[in-house]
Order: C-alpha cells, then sequence, then structure tokens
C-alpha cells in the first residue's frame, strides 16, 4: 500500500488509501436487522498526515466518515446496488484516531425502495472512536 | 484580501489537507465567506487510471465536508489564532449532523463556504452553512460543534479524551 490517496477499485475518488476488509457481509440478523462488520487499517503514509497535522498526526474526521463510507460501499444491503451517498444525518467523535490504529466498523442497514440509512459505531483498540450516520441512494437490483 | 499567508496564521492545516484558498469575508464572532478552488491536480486524483469514468472525478464529500468546516474553524479561531498544534489549542471536531450533499464538484469548480455561529458554549462552537458553485448549493450544513482541547490531551497512548 502506497501512501497516495486511494480509488477502490472503480468507486470514487478518496483521501484514504487504506484498503476495507469485509469482516462480515451485510446480511440479516435473527431478529431481522441487516448487520455488517469491516475493519480499516490506518497506515502511516497515509497522504492526510503531513498536513494534517505537521509534526503531529492525527486522522481527521472526515477520513473515518470516509472509512464508515467505504464501508457501506464495500458491504452493500441485500438486493440494493448502485449506492451513491447523499447525506451525512449525523457523526459524533468520541477519541481521535492515530496513525497506524485499527478501525472496526459496525454498521447496521435499514430502509430500502433505492434509500438506504447505514448506522456505524466505529472504535480503535482503545474504544469507541465515532458514531456515524449516512445516507446513501440506490439502484434496487 | 485574507489570502494564505492570513489563513495559515489562523489553521495549522497543511499541505494536502489545507482546503481553503482564500477568504473573502470574515465578521468575527458571526459569520465568514470563504472560497476553495478545486483542481485535479489533487492527490486524491492521483490513483485514477486511463479508464477512470467522468464520475470518479467528483471531489471526495468528506473533503467537501471538511473544506466547509476549515471555514467554520478559522471563523471560531479568528480572534484567538493558535496555529501550533502542538503546544496550544487543537481545534477538532465534536459532532456534525444534516449535512447534505446536492450536487457533484468537479476540478475546475470553485467552492464558496458560507459559516455562521449560532452559538457559543464554553470551548465549543456551533456553526452552520453550506457551500455553494456559481451560485448552486453543493452542500448544506445543519450544524456542526467544533471543540478545542489541549495538545497535551490528545497524545496516541495517553488514555483519550472525550469530545461529546
Amino acid at each position: 500500500m502506497t501512501g497516495a490517496a486511494g480509488v477502490a477499485g472503480a468507486g470514487p475518488s478518496s483521501p484514504i488509501a487504506a484498503r476495507v476488509e469485509v469482516v462480515r457481509p451485510a446480511a440479516a440478523d435473527s431478529r431481522g436487522k441487516v448487520r455488517a462488520v469491516t475493519a480499516v487499517t490506518v497506515g502511516e503514509d497515509e497522504a492526510v498526515f503531513p498536513g494534517h497535522y505537521p509534526g503531529f498526526p492525527i486522522f481527521p474526521g472526515v477520513c473515518v466518515i470516509e472509512c464508515v463510507h467505504l464501508s457501506g460501499l464495500r458491504t452493500p444491503p441485500p438486493g440494493s446496488a448502485g449506492l451513491e451517498l447523499v447525506a451525512v444525518e449525523s457523526t459524533r467523535f468520541l477519541r481521535p484516531v492515530f496513525p497506524g490504529n485499527r478501525l472496526e466498523v459496525e454498521l447496521v442497514w435499514t430502509g430500502g425502495s433505492g434509500a438506504w440509512r447505514c448506522a456505524a459505531k466505529v472504535a480503535t483498540e482503545r474504544g469507541a472512536a465515532a458514531q456515524v450516520r449516512l445516507r446513501f441512494t440506490a439502484e434496487e437490483a | 484580501m485574507i489570502g494564505q499567508v492570513e489563513i495559515r496564521k489562523v489553521l495549522p492545516h497543511r499541505f494536502p489537507m489545507l482546503l481553503l484558498d482564500r477568504v473573502t469575508e470574515v465578521v468575527p464572532g458571526q459569520r465568514v465567506t470563504a472560497v476553495k478552488a478545486v483542481t485535479c491536480n489533487e492527490p486524491w486524483y492521483q490513483g485514477l487510471g486511463p479508464d477512470a469514468a467522468a464520475e470518479a472525478y467528483a471531489y471526495p464529500r468528506v473533503l467537501l465536508l471538511e473544506s466547509w468546516c476549515q471555514s467554520a474553524g478559522l471563523l471560531a479561531t479568528w480572534e484567538s489564532p493558535d496555529p501550533d498544534v502542538l503546544a496550544g489549542q487543537v481545534m477538532l471536531f465534536g459532532s456534525v449532523s444534516g449535512v447534505e450533499y446536492h450536487r457533484p464538484v468537479l476540478p475546475g469548480d470553485v467552492l464558496e463556504h458560507r459559516a455562521s455561529i449560532t452559538r457559543v458554549v464554553d470551548d465549543t462552537v456551533i456553526i452552520e452553512g453550506g457551500s455553494t458553485v456559481a451560485g448552486e448549493p453543493a452542500l448544506t450544513v445543519g450544524l456542526a460543534v467544533l471543540a478545542f482541547r489541549p495538545a497535551g490531551e490528545l497524545r496516541p497512548g495517553d488514555p483519550a479524551p472525550a469530545f461529546a
């Protein structure tokens, strides 16, 4: 993995190069909730670090949102295709993320008929890092 | 004109994460208007190959938000700038909500950000606003909470503070 900012396959341009590992693809649990789990390791050579901030690298909050965005694109809810981010409904940042941290992202999908919400909890080895709620539009497959 | 010299005295962000080019108006404690020109030479486009589709050149949506938040941060710190993150106060997002994207932003587009302070509570500032391209809405931000914390509280390995 190089420090160049990434483009995941045919996906949108992104400020982060880190690869999203799918730990568990989106699937309904026993209570019918559609859940997925991913992991993202934040490399020390991410392109954003030299400027955020010089001598004191902190993973930007918007890049934590980006990890959830990319995780959503990698684990679309069953029956959906062509997901596109249209809103960041809410986000709370609970702990800073530093180079080398491994993020675990737990996603819960709700919606359908071309509009999906993704509620995600992001944690590092040190505990909860962020809560992020995104909204996507989708083509129904 | 408020250009890079003045912006860099206020914001700690640097290449490639300084996403503001110019400030066109600032009314301290109230509102700011700032500009960012998007170019195809930003590193986010470096990985695009010869077969990349036109949509792949849409500016990363989270960076539209980052650029707007930098205008908000500049407004919040205009009167007491402290761009040394190693010693002073670090400005962080506490939370953001009600962010809506209205259209793709492409290389060559010039973003105009508007941000206004709605409340100040202790060491947090609540700001709202949005961004346009050629007068058309590109982004709205319902509410952003900017928090200021001493750099010393943030060192890796230390127990991290809660930013709520």
